[in-house]
Parts: structure tokens; C-alpha cells; sequence
């Protein structure tokens, strides 16, 4: 079992990988000084992946929506016990959470930091699941939904889905609804688990406070190993076009709020063409952009919520404004034609210089935190990228890559505008 | 390396700097402290957002978050919020470690710079700070009151504390009113700038990976263009006894209801030992091992969150969930019947021992983060001694059972909030495909 050292002059940091004879990626990111250890177990299963084939089957099966993230939550129960019992004797602070194509169990830690990753690896190893434990979460989940039905970013982020995608599973709530749930059984459970908890399939990162022997080692004694089995994920084949251009929704809200998404066509994306467009979106609509000051002096955006975002996963990608706007129709049209002009008439050199910079040093910050760095290197582990890579390419992107990739987004006729609106 | 020192700037004027060069970053915070009142709450309030977006050097906002950019994606953060009967008035630095500048740039330097000239070279023409901005400012500010609208968790939070302290200070929004925003006029920012920098109690702390001696100079010598005068006097008023719980519903279009118990906690900084109730507090409902956690949730399945949270600056205790609306008092009972268990001294030693490690964890965790060691030493501007993570831990590890069991006796129900849902059947996920 070989120990890659992977480092980067431009942070001076470095962090370790390993390929486990299991089946499992592992990587670990020592920070000397660091008080606390944060240690996150993933697997790449989401919430899209209500289809799929197993290499070592011939059928293709399809389970109730919202699965990914009940298996989440029935996880931490064993045959012997609640996970959070056991974290009770380490004072480690645990969670887990599950997003459109992933699952992740965390903890965070200052002491007995060995102890508490014996327990996150033995449980996400260790499934147990019973009629009476599965029927006990519908009430608290159904709760979480409701919760949700309530919360107004949330909602327009869904209706906006649901106005790109005819068919991509992205539409549906993470949570799924409170009908597809009740469908869920112990079967069900063990099915999807079986399937998506491989080794293989799976990831461990550790950051912060942490000696790579002694956690490898605690690795070699814990995990076992899996079957080599390899897991497609299906979806029906997505149109290019977008479903409807202007979705809206009433709720309890004392402003309006949108999301405005541009839909592009369904691949994964290389480093270089996410740092492109993180670097377009800085330089469009920061704070410093023209854009930016232009929809404040009409009083159009607020800086406490006005964001830009690349929305990418496994068979979706998409770029996203979002804030609150009394007139998110008038935002809408600002952005699409500040689009056009810059596609029209070129980016500014020294606008570009600026938005590199102001990406660069926030990539850079983020490596602060163990929290930051555990959590980004599952996600780009899934992704096929890696972290110190993605600085270089940053730090190395230039103002003809950045124009040439404006050419291919942001197009006015993939673009749809969802509102959440107050009851009158 | 950790260095950590404190000295005064000038009278009311503290300097605390805590340098450590693991972080990739630094961070210069300037709090003014400043008692919250009905007729200076929302001027008070609008200040830092006001000057964080010019200085005489950078007017234009777009000029300023210009060179923030250029400063490696630097960031000046302005934010309002309570500390007990306190309005605290912050603007904060954050950017990278020289070290990691690509061009060799002075990021720290030029920033503490930059954070000067916005705290005492305001663009200020004849005496008034320029109309557009206060006008944008105004606007945003009655946005955020909109926005803890939005979100109905805060909103209902907000409402228990404003219907339970009706008659404090503390009742009192952290904005002011959107009429009171709205009603103010220019001139007086400039009047309550030279007011907060001349009588508020200020608190600056420089943090991580920066050179805190040349920060201090900084200050020291922008300071000695004021003239300080007479200190603005902080306190809070500290109500320990109800006489008779109040009960209030009200009801709104969602699809969740919530419910908010409030409650007078009997202890509060700096005259009370308030280290057994913030350890009680996590025994009832800081942890996925609390009474409450264990019981509303994972026992009767009735939420997904029911959480409680101390203020020990105002000396209050909250109790939030979300819940259906049959559930309410089922939910409400059973919140109560778990403070009553801790009353009775029906705790045991594994659910001290585990809130015990679960807060040490916490606070020791503290210090990888520049922002949490900045609100961790605010929030103790008020106690007679300011303690370290480590010290703090080491006071929650010896505290006994009978100290929790008498923290919690003296725990008293005020306020009952309850958050209705009214048409949840037409809610919900539904949307409108038009």
C-alpha cells in the first residue's frame, strides 16, 4: 500500500493519499497547530440516484425517491445502539448530510480523535435496519420536509430545477416527498446500501490534528474489504432545452426572492472550465463588478444576498444568480444582457486580473479550515479533480480561456427565472 | 506560534491581537459597543453598513470593492447585533497572508489601511456622508428586517424575545423598526459617527497571520485625531422572576408551525456563575444526546429540531422547534416535562459526561477559526474575567450534578410562542406552472 505525498508550493501544505487494498481512497491533510481533527466518510450516492445497474447484475433498478438521504439519516442506529451514544464517550460532534450526488458522515473533534474515527468507520460499515426503526424516522423526516416547505431559498432553487430539467432526477427534493417515503422498507434500505457502500465506491478524508500512521492503521484493522462491483448510474435522456422561461411561486415572504439559471449541456467538467467560470462569474457579479453597482443603484439586489454559483454534477451543470429583488424580472434581463455585452465586447483585462486574484486568495483562505478542506476533497474526489491542482489552475487561467468559455454560457435561450413572491 | 496580547488603545478603547502564523489569513475587527435604545437602535444600526461601503481615499463603493478584489478577494464585513441590552456595531477586515500574495503585495498593511480610512476618513462633504449611499443603505438594511421575515425559524425566535422582553431593553430590534429606519435622516449619521467613535466602548482585535504591533499603530494613531469624551454606559437589566407565563399564537400561511418557549434563566454575567447553566442548557438540549433531542425528536418522533440555547448575557433560555400543529402541545408538554426531570435531579452521569465533553469539544474548536475567536472574546466583554477555550473547558469539566440541578430550578417559563400554520392543506410543495 504505497503513501503518495501530494503538495503544493504555492500554499506550502501538503496531504497524503492512499489507495486501501479495501477498495477505499483515503486521504489525509495534517494541520500542524490545529486544535480540532474533522474526518468525513462519503460515498457517491445522492439523491439522483433512484436508477441504477450493478456490473454484476442484468436488470436495471429503480427505488423511492428521497432513499439516498433516509439511509442518511437510519445509519447512525445499529443493532447495538445509536452512533451519536457512542461519539457521547469522545465528545466528538457528528452529522452527516446528503446532496444530489453524495452522502457524507462527519465528525469534528479535539480529543480522542482515534476513538471517534474507529466509530465513524464501523458504523457507515455497519447497516441495521427494522420495520419498527424505518416507520420511527417517517415522522421526524416528514417534519424535515415540512420544514423545508417553508423555507423560501429552498423552494425557488427546486421550482428553478424543475423549470431546467424535464427529466434529471436534480428535480426532485434531496428528501424526497412525504409520499415517496412511506414507501421506503428494511429492503429497500439494505438494496441501496449494498449497492452504494462499497469501498470502491466510497471515500475517506481526514484534516486537521491527525498522525497518517496511526489513522492508517486504524484503517487496515477496520475496513472490509468489498466486492469489485461497479455501479452505473441511469437517467432518462435530458432534453438541451429548458422546461418553461419564468416559474412562480406565493409564499409567506416580506420580499421577493429569485434564482435565475442558465442550462448547459450534460457533461462533467474539467478543472479548467470550472476555474474559467468561477473566474467569469467573479469578474460579471461581485461586488466590484459594473453589473453589480448598476442593479444596486436601481435598488434591484441587496449585497446581504445577491450570489452567483456553478451548479455541475453528473449530468448537470448549470449557472445561477440568486438574491431578493422587488423586480426579479427587471434583475433577470440585466444579467442576461451584461451576458451579451461582455460576450460583444470582450472582457476588461483589468477586470479579469482583479477576479482572478479576489478567486485565487478565497481558494486559498478556504485551506484554513479542515472542515473546508475534508468536505471539498470528497466532493472533488467524486468529481475526477483535486485541490491543490484546481489552485494551479486558477493561479494559471488566462483572460482567452475565460472569453472563450463565455461563448458557450450564459445563453438567453437556456436561461429561466423562478420567484417566490409574497402573499397578497 | 501563538502570541496573544491586550492593551489599551486610548480610555474605553481595547486592543486584543491573537497571532498565529498557521492561518493562511488574518483578520482586524472593530467593534463598537453601545446600549441599545428606541430612539438610537436604528441609526446606530445602519452606521457600519453605511461607512464599510466608502472611504475618503475610496468613495465610490465600486472603487473600494474594486481594490478589495485586488487585495486577493478581501473583505470588509459590517454587521449589527445584540450583546445583552448592547448594540454592537462591526466592521471587520478579513484577507490573506502576505505570504500567499502571488506578486509579493502588502495585503495586511494596505488592509489595515484601507479599515482606518473607512472607520475615521468617511467621505463626509460638508458635514453629511453622501446621500446615495444612505439612501441604498436604508433600503438594504429594511431588506434584512424583511429577510428575518423569510426565514421562519429566525423570525419566530425573534418574536418570543420581542413579545417576552416587551418592556426591556433587550425587546428592542437589533435594526430598529422599519419605520424608525425609514424616518431617518442624514444628517444625523454624521452626528452618530462622531458619537460612537467619541462614547462607545470599542473593542479591536487583530487575528491570525499579521503583524499586530504595526495594526495597534494604526490605531493609536488614528484615535489621537479624537477627542474621546465621556463613555457611554453598558449594562442589562437581568430579570430572574415571572409572575405569570404568558401564552401567545398567532398564525401565518406555512406549512410547519413552530413553537418557542421562553424563559427567564436565572443567571446572567457578570454578577452570576452562569458556567452550571450553560452546561445544564446542553444536558436539556445543546446536543443529539440532550433530553430534548432524545425525547421530542428521536422518542415521539414529533420534529426534526428542537434545540435549546442560553443567552447568558441577557440571562434567558430559549427552547425552538418546528412540529405539525396537532403536535404543538404535545410537544410543548413534553419539552417542559424534560426540564422538570433535570429539576427533579433525574440526570444521570452519562449525560453529563457526555455534554460536558461535547462543550469542551466545542470550545476547543474555537480556535481554528479567526471569526469564532473574535465572538468568542466579544461575548465575554461583559465577564468579570475573560477566559481562554481551555480555561473555559476546564470550568465546565468540574461542575456537579447539583450545581445543574439547581441551574435548572431556577429556570422559569415566560413565554409561550407559538407560530400557526392557517391553509396548510393548499401549501406545500405545490408550484405555479404558468
Amino acid at each position: 500500500m504505497e503513501m503518495k505525498k501530494i503538495t503544493n508550493e504555492r500554499v506550502k501544505d501538503s496531504y497524503y493519499e492512499v489507495r486501501h487494498p479495501s477498495g477505499l481512497r483515503i486521504f489525509i491533510y495534517p494541520k500542524e497547530g490545529c486544535h480540532s481533527t474533522y474526518a468525513v466518510f462519503g460515498t457517491r450516492y445522492g439523491s439522483i440516484d433512484s436508477m441504477f445497474k450493478r456490473s454484476d447484475e442484468t436488470e436495471v433498478c429503480k427505488v423511492p425517491e428521497g432513499i439516498a438521504h433516509y439511509l442518511e439519516h437510519k445509519m447512525f442506529e445499529s443493532e447495538d445502539g445509536d452512533a451519536f451514544l457512542r461519539y457521547a464517550k469522545t465528545g466528538a460532534s457528528a452529522n452527516a448530510y446528503t446532496t444530489f450526488d453524495m452522502t457524507c458522515y462527519l465528525f469534528s473533534c479535539t480529543d480522542r480523535v482515534y476513538e471517534s474515527l474507529e466509530i465513524l468507520l464501523d458504523f457507515v460499515q455497519s447497516p441495521y435496519f427494522t420495520e419498527q426503526t424505518v416507520q420511527k424516522e417517517q415522522g421526524i423526516i416528514g417534519q424535515e420536509i415540512r420544514m423545508y416547505d417553508d423555507d423560501p431559498n429552498w423552494l425557488v432553487f427546486f421550482n428553478l430545477l424543475r423549470a431546467l430539467y424535464h427529466k434529471h432526477p436534480v428535480r426532485i427534493d434531496v428528501a424526497g416527498t412525504v409520499e415517496s417515503i412511506a414507501k421506503i422498507t428494511p429492503e429497500y434500505l439494505y438494496r441501496c446500501y449494498h449497492t452504494f457502500y462499497n469501498l470502491n465506491n466510497m471515500a475517506l478524508c481526514v484534516a486537521g490534528n491527525i498522525d497518517p500512521e496511526k489513522a492508517l492503521a486504524l484503517c487496515d484493522r477496520m475496513l472490509k474489504p468489498s466486492k469489485p462491483v461497479h455501479v452505473d448510474r441511469i437517467f432518462e435522456e435530458e432534453p438541451k432545452e429548458i422546461v418553461q422561461s419564468r416559474v412562480e411561486q406565493k409564499l409567506s415572504v416580506a420580499v421577493p426572492l429569485f434564482q435565475l439559471g442558465f442550462k448547459e449541456p450534460a457533461r462533467r467538467l474539467t478543472e479548467r472550465e470550472i476555474a474559467q467560470t468561477e473566474i467569469l462569474l467573479e469578474l460579471m457579479a461581485s461586488d466590484a463588478s459594473p453589473m453589480f453597482r448598476t442593479l444596486l443603484d436601481a435598488s434591484l439586489i441587496n449585497t446581504s444576498s445577491f450570489e452567483s454559483e456553478y451548479f455541475e454534477g453528473p449530468g448537470y451543470s448549470a449557472v445561477i444568480f440568486s438574491g431578493e429583488s422587488k423586480d426579479p424580472d427587471a434583475v433577470a434581463e440585466i444579467i442576461r444582457k451584461e451576458a451579451e455585452r461582455l460576450r460583444r465586447d470582450g472582457i476588461d483585462p483589468a477586470a479579469f486580473e482583479r477576479a482572478k486574484k479576489a478567486v485565487y486568495g478565497r481558494n486559498v483562505a478556504a485551506l484554513n479550515s479542515p472542515e473546508s478542506i475534508a468536505n471539498s476533497m470528497v466532493s472533488m474526489t467524486f468529481a475526477g479533480r483535486e485541490l491543490f491542482s484546481y489552485l494551479d489552475t486558477l493561479a494559471e487561467t488566462e483572460l482567452a480561456d475565460v472569453q472563450k468559455r463565455l461563448a458557450e454560457q450564459m445563453l438567453r435561450e437556456y436561461s429561466a427565472l423562478s420567484v417566490v413572491s409574497p402573499i397578497k | 506560534m501563538v502570541k496573544i496580547e491586550q492593551r489599551p488603545v486610548t480610555d474605553g478603547v481595547n486592543f486584543r491581537s491573537i497571532q498565529d502564523t498557521r492561518f493562511k489569513t488574518m483578520r482586524i475587527a472593530v467593534s463598537f459597543l453601545l446600549p441599545i435604545q428606541k430612539d438610537t437602535a436604528a441609526a446606530n444600526a445602519l452606521l457600519p453598513f453605511l461607512l464599510a461601503r466608502a472611504s475618503r481615499q475610496y468613495p465610490d463603493f465600486t472603487k473600494l470593492s474594486q481594490r478589495l478584489s485586488e487585495l486577493y478577494g478581501a473583505d470588509i464585513n459590517a454587521d449589527v447585533y445584540k450583546l445583552g441590552e448592547n448594540q454592537v456595531l462591526s466592521i471587520a477586515a478579513l484577507g490573506l497572508a502576505d505570504r500567499y500574495a502571488l506578486n509579493g503585495e502588502n495585503i495586511s498593511g494596505d488592509l489595515a489601511e484601507l479599515l482606518c480610512g473607512i472607520l475615521f476618513d468617511p467621505p463626509i462633504t460638508d458635514g453629511l456622508f453622501p446621500p446615495d449611499g444612505f439612501h441604498q443603505e436604508k433600503r438594504q438594511t429594511i431588506e434584512m428586517i424583511d429577510s428575518d421575515y423569510n426565514d421562519k425559524r429566525v423570525f419566530s425566535r425573534l418574536r418570543c424575545e420581542q413579545i417576552m422582553c416587551r418592556d426591556e431593553a433587550f425587546g428592542i430590534s437589533r435594526y430598529g423598526t422599519r419605520e424608525e429606519i425609514q424616518s431617518l435622516e442624514l444628517p444625523r449619521m454624521t452626528e452618530i459617527w462622531e458619537h460612537a467613535l467619541k462614547s462607545a466602548r470599542i473593542e479591536i482585535m487583530a487575528l491570525g497571520d499579521c503583524d499586530p504591533r504595526q495594526i495597534y499603530e494604526d490605531f493609536v494613531r488614528a484615535f489621537s485625531k479624537f477627542s474621546r469624551g465621556a463613555l457611554e454606559k453598558c449594562g442589562t437589566k437581568v430579570i430572574k422572576t415571572v409572575e405569570k407565563a404568558r401564552d401567545v399564537t398567532e398564525t401565518m400561511t406555512v406549512a410547519q408551525s413552530k413553537l418557542v418557549l421562553g424563559f427567564r434563566a436565572g443567571a446572567a454575567v457578570p454578577q452570576d456563575d452562569v458556567v452550571p447553566t450553560k452546561l445544564m442548557t446542553a444536558v436539556f438540549g445543546g446536543t443529539p444526546n440532550s433530553k430534548l433531542f432524545l425525547n421530542v425528536r428521536e422518542k415521539l418522533s414529533l420534529c426534526y429540531y428542537c434545540a435549546a440555547r442560553y443567552d447568558w448575557n441577557k440571562g434567558i433560555l430559549l427552547v425552538e422547534s418546528g412540529v405539525e400543529t396537532k403536535n404543538i402541545e404535545r410537544a410543548k408538554d413534553e419539552i417542559l416535562r424534560q426540564l422538570e426531570e433535570i429539576k427533579k435531579g433525574n440526570v444521570s452521569d452519562e449525560e453529563i459526561g457526555a455534554a460536558k465533553l461535547s462543550l469542551c469539544n466545542s470550545y476547543r474548536t474555537i480556535g481554528d477559526f479567526l471569526g469564532g475567536l473574535e465572538s468568542w472574546y466579544l461575548s465575554q466583554t461583559f465577564c468579570k474575567n475573560v477566559l481562554s477555550p481551555e480555561e473555559a473547558a476546564r470550568q465546565i469539566r468540574v461542575v456537579t450534578k447539583e450545581q445543574i440541578v439547581t441551574a435548572a430550578r431556577n429556570v422559569v417559563l415566560d413565554t409561550v410562542y407559538r407560530l400557526e400554520g392557517k391553509g396548510e392543506d393548499q401549501h406545500g410543495n405545490e408550484e405555479d406552472h404558468k
